[in-house]
């Protein structure tokens, strides 16, 4: 593998990790169960739906 | 139907949307900056389908649910090549195309990987997971990315203001979700104050990039952010 693909697979691993660390911080405090959503459209509020996960 | 405030911001989403295409469109970007408008073009598609299912299901059914969710995992992922694109106009001049591309998809790939990696340890309902978890992942990395870009461009010093302005546009917005994200986790009793604000930030991007394209010509020039300074002496 060249130097330069081999930089491109630690940049975007390094990406990554970076990502999911700050993922990490910004959730530690919390139970998870707020998400980021896109778009203008009102959130939706939990159905009940049978053998549902804790999510 | 959804309540009138509700209404009005997401009606204000969907304009703002296309106001972004067809200023595009009108300045003869539309090409240049294709995966911007492709994404601002699904955002107008999937605001309508699901105001078509909350209308017809309404707010806590399944389907709206499931459909929300969904349709979010799809436009992060064309969020995610927008910003990619926007890479690949910085570093034009680089010739580095090729390893942007390469890098882009490896990271996708890497995202996914470890999304399925960490909902397969509990997970009832595999798949809606999965697609919810790449949403949450995918969001975080196209925050970094972003902030990454907004270095490159000022180590860079570069110049083309419209671009400048949609990079600067795209990180304000990931900035104030992943501050709207912060305060829901430290304090969930807020969530419901936030009922607003996280579909307002969601119409922050599309006016700040319909602002840019009506605006800002695409030959616009930032001036330069330091001038030389000539000593006395030299000037005589």
């Amino acid at each position: 593998m060249s130097r330069k693909l081999s930089a491109v697979v630690f940049l975007a691993m390094l990406v990554l990790v970076a990502a999911m660390s700050l993922k990490t911080v910004v959730t530690a405090h919390g139970k998870n169960a707020v998400m980021v959503a896109e778009g203008s459209a009102a959130m939706p509020t939990r159905p009940s739906m049978p053998g549902s996960s804790s999510r | 139907m959804p309540g009138p405030v509700d209404s009005i911001i997401w009606f204000l989403g969907i304009a703002l949307s296309l106001v972004v295409v067809v200023c595009s469109l009108w300045r003869k970007t539309f090409r240049r900056y294709f995966f911007l408008n492709l994404y601002m073009l699904l955002s107008v598609l999937v605001s309508l389908v699901r105001l078509r299912i909350f209308a017809h299901y309404g707010q806590s059914s399944t389907q709206y649910w499931y459909f929300y969710f969904y349709s979010d995992a799809l436009m992060t992922i064309a969020q995610y090549f927008a910003l990619i694109s926007l890479y690949i106009h910085v570093f034009q001049e680089m010739r580095v195309e090729k390893y942007l591309r390469l890098g882009a998809v490896l990271l996708l790939g890497g995202t996914a990987l470890f999304s399925y990696a960490v909902v397969s340890q509990s997970a009832n309902r595999m798949l809606t997971d999965v697609v919810f978890e790449l949403s949450q992942n995918l969001y975080f990395v196209g925050l970094v990315l972003t902030y990454v870009l907004w270095g490159a461009i000022f180590k860079m010093r570069e110049t083309r203001a419209l671009l400048v302005q949609l990079v600067l546009s795209l990180g304000v917005y990931f900035g104030a979700n992943a501050a709207s994200y912060a305060i829901s986790n430290l304090r969930p009793d807020m969530f419901s104050h936030l009922r607003y604000l996280i579909p307002l930030i969601g119409c922050f991007l599309p006016f700040a990039w319909a602002y840019a394209f009506w605006r800002v010509p695409e030959e616009a020039r930032l001036e330069p952010a330091r001038l030389a300074v000539i000593p006395p002496a030299v000037q005589r």
